[in-house]
């Protein structure tokens, strides 16, 4: 009788030494999911709805979008100015589409950055279209040219010097619906996308991708 | 029968039957919670939830008030993890700011409504002296108060919510989720 005691006393031993192995394991494993969410809920922009990641940095911003390989789609649209500018404009150029909004903080971050980069490789065939994402009231004449006055005081205010083209949306598609600002498309001189930065990325990634649509770059 | 047939196969005594219970007991609730579970995904499944909503209304769901009478209320709100969105007063012009906005038939109206205070944020971005502007964000829960005013009956609410969330790295445009909630009064 005693022995039996022993051995159920033991068994019930070994159980709960496994039902602690198992709440241990639970426990890191709820751990690493709320991790997984939490870095989730972070990526959704810098992910948007592009593939995964691609080298560079520290992770942020250089990505591998679907749109690299393919050929830029022609659009035109009208700059701030009312000017209308078209993406064959500028054939045989290198040319970052950079996709933007005023009310993007990231951006503001950034855009010094294209406005120097710009400045330093124009000579070299290179040009930059600012594409806002702003909203823009289009039945309403007088909101809109509020709305156009607004967007082109902040791209003063921001020191771009190179077209700040309206209406975003309306190339969106295009461009594979980016539901991320920044993002940027390098356009080489034959038309092709070579390069995408998603979400706020290093002035260094942005001048090699600058290179890569030059031709002079990796 | 499981207690008389340990008892008379095994001569377990009361005190080892009551550990292997305690054991057995255990060992159900560890199955129930199964550590190899996929629960993100099924929980992803079941609210069908998307990856860019960045902001979600936690309750109430269901508010009583008396009927022509203002009512106090709070909305409960979350920010996911990692985000910010626009506080309802942000620094700058520029800035979208976080608003909520109540059917327009007036049967269930918001009145005197308090946005929490932001809190002064900075982009923590390295090459960016600075990190630009400083924001005025809600991050992680936040609580919106009102005085609540609705004519007798049974209302279901749906009052919208409009933000723009980013991380630190980038924005998405402005966004708008239902704030439904059930309104009954008296």
């Amino acid at each position: 009788m005693r022995d039996k005691n022993f051995m159920v006393a033991g068994l019930a031993m070994v159980v709960f030494v496994m039902l602690a192995a198992a709440g241990w394991a639970n426990w890191m494993n709820r751990r690493h999911i709320a991790e997984m969410q939490s870095q989730r809920a972070m990526e959704p922009m810098a992910m948007g709805n592009m593939a995964g990641m691609g080298a560079g940095g520290d992770g942020a911003g250089e990505m591998t979008s679907p749109m690299v390989g393919k050929m830029a789609a022609n659009f035109t649209l009208t700059d701030v100015n009312g000017k209308k500018v078209s993406l064959s404009d500028f054939k045989g150029k290198a040319v970052q589409l950079n996709f933007w909004a005023t009310w993007c903080a990231p951006c503001k971050i950034e855009t010094p950055w294209l406005v120097e980069l710009e400045k330093q490789y124009k000579a070299k065939g290179f040009e930059i279209l600012g594409v806002s994402f702003d909203d823009l009231d289009m039945d309403d004449a007088a909101k809109l040219k509020s709305e156009t006055a607004d967007i082109a005081k902040s791209a003063n205010q921001l020191g771009i010097n190179y077209p700040v083209l309206l209406d975003g949306d309306a190339i969106s598609k295009q461009y594979g619906d980016p539901e991320v600002f920044p993002t940027s498309f390098f356009v080489n001189r034959q038309g092709k996308i070579v390069a995408a930065t998603i979400g706020l990325t290093s002035k260094d990634d942005l001048e090699n991708d600058i290179k890569k649509a030059l031709g002079t770059g990796e | 029968m499981i207690r008389w047939l340990s008892v008379k196969w095994l001569g377990m005594n009361s005190l080892s039957l009551k550990l292997m219970s305690v054991a057995l007991a255990l060992a159900t609730l560890a199955g129930q919670q199964n550590p190899f579970a996929n629960l993100w995904n099924d929980a992803g499944k079941k609210s069908g939830a998307k990856p860019t909503d960045a902001v979600r209304y936690m309750y109430p769901e269901q508010v009583t008030v008396t009927a022509g009478k203002a009512t106090p209320v709070e909305m409960h709100f979350e920010v996911k993890a990692g985000l910010h969105i626009n506080s309802h007063v942000p620094k700058t012009k520029d800035m979208i700011p976080t608003t909520i906005a109540f059917p327009a038939d007036g049967s269930v109206k918001l009145d005197e409504v308090e946005f929490p205070a932001g809190k002064d944020f900075l982009l923590p971005v390295a090459g960016a002296p600075g990190g630009g502007d400083h924001l005025s964000v809600y991050t992680g829960e936040f609580t919106v108060r009102g005085m609540m005013t609705a004519t007798r009956g049974e209302h279901l609410v749906q009052a919208k919510l409009r933000y723009q969330a980013c991380d630190n790295r980038a924005c998405m445009p402005p966004h708008t989720i239902p704030v439904v909630m059930d309104v009954t009064a008296r």
